[in-house]
């Protein structure tokens, strides 16, 4: 296989990685306060919609980006609800949530099928994209590809190096001692929660707005489970997420390549890949040591009157 | 155990200013349950204040309710004379109170720094380098060494103990409860914590020292206040806190005898012999049990005492060296153990959670181990276990005897009577005794003590201890692990090794 075919590939790599990696960092905020949330794949689709949606009536694409966010949030805080307030079970919440988003989104974008809406198209960054090789890979992207490249950091930033974020990581660690210090862990939950999701919807608003122009069913197809895969790939760390998502994003693109090329492969197989690769990847992650280790109350609510 | 040679230098520097805070007629209910009971109390500056009581006296409640945790069915909190509300502990540390939980509030992955802070930062970003540099600085004022840079997982419990110390100070609080400070602390690492508690009181900090440990309370404080079924029964100023023996009698309500007279019953066969066991953090452990002794294994939590009861009872492989247990090599004992008669029971020291299951009856519990005893075939005779767990209950004196109550409704010092009635009607010739006292009341302990010594006749007992007391009431023989080893293995009549096995718990061989 020669230069001129990888480039595309690794270029369409940061393409297919991009909506992986804004819903792996949104798990992965929603974890590090302590919840789980299995609805990943829910409020990406419902942020696919409404992305599409709000493109489709007013035509600014910025405006459909943010109101996706702020859509699969809202979407996000039904889970808080279920945990939070009436302290269920977070498996179980999850997985209703993603029933619902994916059923929600397919019943609200019925006659919308097969319609596009005003998106977002690559361009050049002017200096950058003439960089050999690396700026055909990474800089002749759209604004969302842009804007995923500085996530990884603020996400480390935010969490490490800001008061907030401290305390929310300390709300996922020892919602007690976060108790304990003055703060209220329940709230910042809520907060991890919101703004979890809403980098989940900002993942599936890319798949309608930049991916493609146009609304189909089952936009996300299983992106969701491969983030919550991945925030566990990445031991909660997000610059390991922009590896996992990209790694995810080039199997995609490759199996598309080689579909397009007409390989011999039957392409059910092909498709098969990155769910595959999922799998794999969980198992070699399950080997946790120092520093990989998940929130120590990732998955436990906090019961009131403690 | 070493005597304690209080070393304030400032004491009575504020006698004469007013309380920091008064609890005045403190009442506190959960239910039908009286925890506390017209508690009135005064804190006052530059004093220790021990509060004395046994297990379930309304210690921690009362002091839960101090720190904003809890808020009282009625009574008023007065701080600087001012009647105050606190709905969490946020008011609470707001008013100059804090607490150092029995169980720390730390953040394991965070800083020491971090922690310290947590809570407290204003603005947005938080550089580390200037918050370390500030616990540094706090740190060498109060006389509490710590790295503020160090992840807090890697600490040992006694720094663990200063970062929570720290996070009070930290919020300029006025008063630190300390609850059971002791408990999780090397004999050395407790001495530096009372230096620093007479540091702290010296420059006007008020401190109140939960315990139920005599010895302590009379070597660190100035004043004792003693708790009983939620009242407070006693409380003594400076010169007038009398002997330890006075103050047992009024904790418990009657004289106790806190030394037991054991006297050593004939040796039997070896039912025990570890040899050269070697791994998962053991080192060369070398130890023999015979019917009729108790051995001892003293030391402080976490020195491989867990990983060595884990080999022992089966729970975990050993990795290299001979364990043979009743005659037989470990890999020809486990996996299928003998159930009863020439058998090896384990009281662990989880006993809400390995012994017991929380929520089934006493019945239930009772046939988690013994079930063999009462099957024919696959069936189960229920009605035969439930006269004999009636009978345990009555001869073990397990407190409500209710059999067909949850294990949870049950204190700990009438659950362990349970688990031990449980174990030694499977008539076991080795008992492993994992903390068998730990959080119990003087009563009940002393029951155990006696239950403990009695069985000996007909097993050998391996005691695993970190209360010093314990090992010395009990044990033929006492062995000190210190990280993974037998520092020494001696007989209790060794006086002189007696007298330093404070030091070789913390790793120090005496020549």
């Amino acid at each position: 296989m020669g230069i001129e075919l990888i480039i595309p590939i690794l270029a369409a790599t940061i393409q297919s990685g991009t909506p992986i990696l804004y819903a792996t960092l949104g798990e992965m905020l929603t974890e590090r306060s302590g919840i789980l949330n299995l609805g990943v794949e829910g409020m990406m689709i419902i942020g696919a919609f409404f992305a599409f949606l709000v493109s489709y009536l007013t035509g600014n694409p910025w405006l459909a980006f943010v109101c996706a966010g702020v859509c699969a949030g809202l979407l996000g805080l039904l889970h808080a609800v279920v945990c939070l307030v009436f302290q269920g079970n977070q498996v179980v919440s999850g997985l209703a949530l993603t029933i619902l988003g994916v059923g929600l989104a397919d019943f609200l974008g019925t006659g919308y099928v097969g319609i596009t809406a005003p998106g977002f198209s690559p361009f050049e960054v002017p200096l950058l994209s003439s960089i050999p090789m690396l700026g055909d890979i990474f800089f002749k992207q759209d604004a969302l590809v842009y804007l995923s490249y500085f996530l990884p950091f603020l996400f480390w930033l935010f969490m490490n190096r800001t008061r907030w974020g401290l305390a929310l990581g300390a709300a996922g660690e020892n919602p007690a001692a976060c108790f304990a210090a003055g703060l209220n862990p329940v709230k910042l939950r809520w907060a991890g929660i919101f703004f979890g999701g809403l980098l989940c919807g900002l993942g599936g608003a890319y798949l309608s707005l930049a991916y493609t122009h146009l609304w189909t069913n089952n936009m996300t197809a299983g992106r969701g489970w491969i983030a919550v895969a991945l925030v566990i790939f990445a031991f909660w760390r997000p610059g390991r997420a922009m590896f996992g998502a990209y790694l995810f994003g080039g199997i995609m693109a490759f199996q598309l390549r080689l579909q397009a090329v007409g390989a011999t492969l039957p392409s059910s197989l092909l498709l098969m890949l990155p769910y595959a690769l999922t799998v794999i990847v969980l198992l070699f992650s399950s080997a946790r040591g120092k520093g990989r280790q998940a929130p120590a109350a990732l998955g436990v609510n906090i019961e009131p009157g403690e | 155990m070493a005597e304690y040679v209080n070393k304030r230098t400032n004491r009575g520097a504020f006698a004469d200013q007013a309380p920091f805070v008064r609890l005045q007629g403190i009442s506190k209910h959960f239910g039908k349950v009286r925890a506390n009971h017209e508690i009135t109390l005064d804190i006052r500056p530059g004093m220790i204040k021990a509060l004395l009581g046994e297990n379930g006296a309304g210690k921690s409640t009362l002091m839960s309710i101090l720190s904003g945790r809890f808020q009282q069915t009625s009574g008023d909190i007065f701080v600087d004379g001012v009647n105050t509300t606190f709905t969490s502990p946020k008011d609470a540390i707001k008013a100059g109170i804090g607490m150092v939980y029995q169980h720390f509030m730390l953040v394991e992955s965070m800083t020491v720094a971090q922690n310290v802070l947590l809570g407290q930062e204003k603005g947005f970003l938080v550089n580390p380098k200037t918050q370390e540099k500030k616990v540094a600085e706090l740190a060498e004022q109060y006389g509490l060494p710590i790295d503020p840079s160090a992840v807090v997982s890697t600490l040992s419990m006694g720094e663990k103990q200063r970062v929570e110390i720290l996070k009070l100070l930290y919020r300029d609080s006025r008063v630190l409860i300390l609850d059971e400070p002791t408990a999780v602390l090397t004999p050395a690492e407790t001495e530096q914590l009372f230096e620093a508690m007479w540091r702290m009181a010296d420059q006007g900090k008020s401190l109140v020292f939960i315990s139920h440990k005599l010895k302590e309370v009379m070597a660190v404080a100035d004043e004792v206040a003693i708790l009983r079924k939620g009242e407070v029964v006693d409380e003594f100023r400076e010169a007038d806190v009398p002997n330890e023996t006075v103050l047992a009698n009024r904790m418990v309500g009657r004289d106790v005898e806190l030394a037991l007279d054991a006297q050593p019953v004939e040796l039997g066969a070896t039912v025990l012999d570890v040899a050269n066991l070697d791994g998962d953090g053991l080192e060369d452990i070398q130890l023999s049990l015979r019917k009729g002794e108790i051995v001892a294994i003293a030391g402080v939590a976490g020195n491989g005492q867990k990983e060595l009861v884990e080999v022992i009872c089966g729970l975990r492989k050993p990795v290299k060296g001979d364990v043979a247990i009743l005659g037989l090599d470990w890999h020809d004992f486990y996996p299928r153990p003998p159930r009863k008669g020439r058998s090896l029971a384990y009281i662990p020291e989880d006993r809400q959670g390995l012994a017991t299951c929380k929520f089934v009856d006493l019945v239930d519990n009772f046939l988690l181990t013994t079930r063999h005893s009462f099957t024919s075939g696959p069936f189960l005779n229920r009605s035969k276990a439930i006269d004999t767990t009636v009978e345990i209950v009555e001869q073990f004196n397990v407190q409500p005897g209710h059999i067909d109550a949850d294990a949870r409704s049950l204190s700990g010092g009438n659950l362990q009577k349970l688990v031990i009635g449980r174990e030694f009607f499977r008539q076991p010739d080795i008992i492993v005794a994992e903390n068998p006292t730990q959080g119990l009341d003087i009563s009940a302990t002393e029951e155990v003590w006696q239950r403990l010594l009695e069985v000996r006749n007909r097993a050998g007992i391996l005691l695993i201890t970190s209360e010093l007391n314990e090992a010395l009431q009990l044990a033929d023989r006492i062995a000190v692990m210190y990280r993974g080893r037998i520092i020494d293995l001696f007989p209790k009549t060794d006086t002189k090794k007696v007298d330093a096995i404070g030091l070789m718990m913390a790793g120090v061989t005496p020549e």
